[in-house]
Order: C-alpha cells, then structure tokens, then sequence
C-alpha cells in the first residue's frame, strides 16, 4: 500500500466529478439569477442557504414571471419536499449521531451529493457521517462559487436563458441513466414519466411531481417484491444490466 | 409585482427555511427507530422515479400553465436522447451536462427549444 492519503483529500477525490459537473450548472443559475434581478450578494446567499439547482432555477425563473412571493415558497416546499424522502433513505446510516450533527447534515443535503453519499453508504464499510458531511461541503463550496461567477459575468454577457435551463435536466436525465439497473427500473421510469404528465396536468402544479413519484416507486416496490416472494429474482425484469464502462469505475475505485 | 432586494432577501431567508424542514425531519425521526424493511425497499424506487419526473416536467410542460407540450421542445427532446447515450457510456455527469449544454445550444438553431 502507497502512503496514507490525509481523509479529507479521498474525500475530495470522491467529490470531485461532482464537484466539477457543479461549474457548469452553477454558472448557469447564477447567470440565470442575475437576470432575476438577484445582485451577487443574494445569488451567494440563495446558494449557501437553499443549495438547491432545482429550487434556485425555479426561484430565477418565477421571479421573471413576476410570481408572489407566497406563490414562490409553496412551489419551492412542494419542490424540496423530496428531500424528505431522501432523508429518509439516508437515516438508517445517520444512527449514533448528535442532532447538531443532522441539523448541519440536513441543511447541505442535496440531490447530487445524495447520490454520491447513498451509493458510498451502501459500498464501503468505512464510509462514515463524517465523511458523508465532508461531501456535502466540497459540492456546497463549488456551486457557491459558481453561482457566484455566473452572477458576476451574467450582465457581460447575453446568453438564451432556455439553454442555460438545459443543465439541470441533463443533470437529473445522468442521475436516471445511474439509477438503472434492471428491466424493472426502466419500466418505472416510463411510468413515472407517464404519471408525471398525467398528474402535472390535472394538478396544475409541481405537487404532480410528488404523485407521480410516490405512485411510481410504490408499484416498483410491489413488483419487486411479487417477483422476489415468488422466486423470479434472476428472471428477465430483474436481470441485472451492467454496462460496459462502470467495471472500470468500480474496480478502480475498489483499489 | 417588482421585488427589491430587501423582498428577495426576505424571499431567500424564508426559502432556506422551506429547504431545511423537509430535509431535517425524516433525517431525524428515522435515525433513531428502526426503519421496517418495506420501507426501504419501498424508497430505492424513488430516486429513479422523481429524477424522470423531473427531466418531464422540463422538456415535455410548460410551466406556465402546466400544460402537455407534446414535441414542442424539439430541441431538448433531441438533445436528451444525447445525454442518455452519453451518460451510459461515458457514466460522467461533468461531461453529460456539457455535452448536453451544447446538444441543445446547436440544435435551438434548427429546432423550437
């Protein structure tokens, strides 16, 4: 074995393609924060404080439309309270720490560094709340800092805002594309795309996104477990599919 | 309405508030009792299923009055089928996003975005 790496620069080493997928998504809200009349001061507090792409892109793009503010935080609760369920997924690793800890924990969750976290909860034994944390604020440092370029270079230059959008939903179309990983999951993307539609329209509002998502994963789990109960785990929806590249990945990071 | 930045601070001060509450809770009822086991496995569906919702909501409604756009954002639509490829192959989310970025930044010369 080399010499001991100090933890905080594996950490980093772990954060950094998020960190560095967060420079160009972060320019892209900050730029889009400026055009909302947000001055740099504000996009550097909305990042610290909220740190949340999708809620600060539908702050930019509200405060454009001239929404009200009340009209603002409903939409932005309806759109965080998927947080709640992405706390819930991390919990079980959070056992034995103080609520100082999750307090500062929960305020820097987000989707991307979640993600980044669930899969190294789930992998590596070593992996601790500590280090989970250590995660949440290399990304936080890098979107805040982003934002605040994108604030900064947002009136030198003038750029179609509906591309700029664009970087939020290729970020959660990658963050589909990891998910899957049998016939099934793909299945229950289709229908949460179909059920989002479906729901969106009759609600009218961004609490579809919430229906869909809930009614989505609870038929996934109820397949899931039919097929599972009736010894149908190696069958065609729940064949593991592992693409080509992700061995590498894994066995360079299992090193 | 116009906001001045003494309404937008105002505005970011009670988001962050309308951030915290969802993420605290469940963190900290769940940490400490005991999960029951459907619940997890109830919850590794999520993340795939509010992930695609989203990614719909952004190329196939219109926000402003939420309604069914169909193949009106060509554009995206194109442009995503990319970043599916080249998410898959690559697993890279720094160059899924450029990449995208560009797809669309190109094909909004030829197609409605």
């Amino acid at each position: 074995m080399e010499t001991e790496k100090p933890r905080w620069r594996e950490v980093l080493e772990i954060s950094m393609p998020l960190c560095l997928s967060y420079i160009p998504i972060g320019l892209a809200c900050g730029i889009l924060l400026h055009a909302a009349g947000f001055n740099w001061i504000l996009t550097t507090l909305v990042s610290l404080l909220v740190f949340s792409g999708g809620a600060q892109f539908m702050i930019a793009s509200m405060l454009v439309a001239n929404a009200p503010m009340h009209t603002i935080l409903i939409m932005l609760f309806f759109l965080e309270l998927r947080y709640a369920l992405l706390g819930s997924s991390l919990s079980q690793y959070m056992r034995n720490t103080s609520k100082k800890f999750l307090y500062i924990f929960a305020a820097s969750l987000n989707d991307e560094n979640y993600a980044v976290n669930y899969l190294k909860f789930a992998t590596d034994k070593g992996w601790s709340p500590k280090d989970a944390l250590m995660v949440e604020h290399y990304s936080l440092l890098f979107w805040t800092g982003a934002n605040l370029i994108g604030s900064l270079i947002g009136n030198m230059i003038n750029i179609n805002l509906d591309i700029v959008d664009f970087a939020l939903t290729a970020l959660f179309l990658y963050m589909v594309v990891m998910q899957i990983k049998n016939v099934l999951t793909i299945l229950i993307s289709l229908l949460a795309a179909v059920l989002a539609v479906i729901s969106m329209v009759l609600i009218k509002s961004t609490m579809g996104l919430v229906v869909a998502t809930l009614l989505a994963s609870l038929v996934g789990f109820i397949i899931e477990d039919y097929l599972v109960k009736h010894g149908r785990e190696k069958g065609f929806l729940l064949k593991k599919i592992k693409p080509k590249a992700s061995r590498k990945v894994i066995s360079k990071s299992g090193e | 309405m116009n906001m001045s930045s003494m309404d937008h601070l105002i505005l970011v001060l009670l988001s962050m508030v309308v951030a915290f509450i969802p993420r605290f809770i469940p963190l900290r009822i769940f940490s400490t009792r005991q999960i029951p086991r459907w619940f997890n496995e109830w919850m590794k569906y999520v993340p795939v299923s509010l992930f695609t919702a989203l990614v719909v909501k952004d190329i196939f409604i219109d926000t402003s009055d939420y309604s069914f756009v169909g193949l009106g954002y060509l554009a995206k639509i194109v442009a995503a089928i990319c970043v599916i490829g080249v998410a898959y192959r690559s697993r890279s989310m720094g160059l899924s996003v450029v990449l995208g970025l560009i797809a669309v930044a190109l094909l909004a010369l030829v197609l409605p975005v």
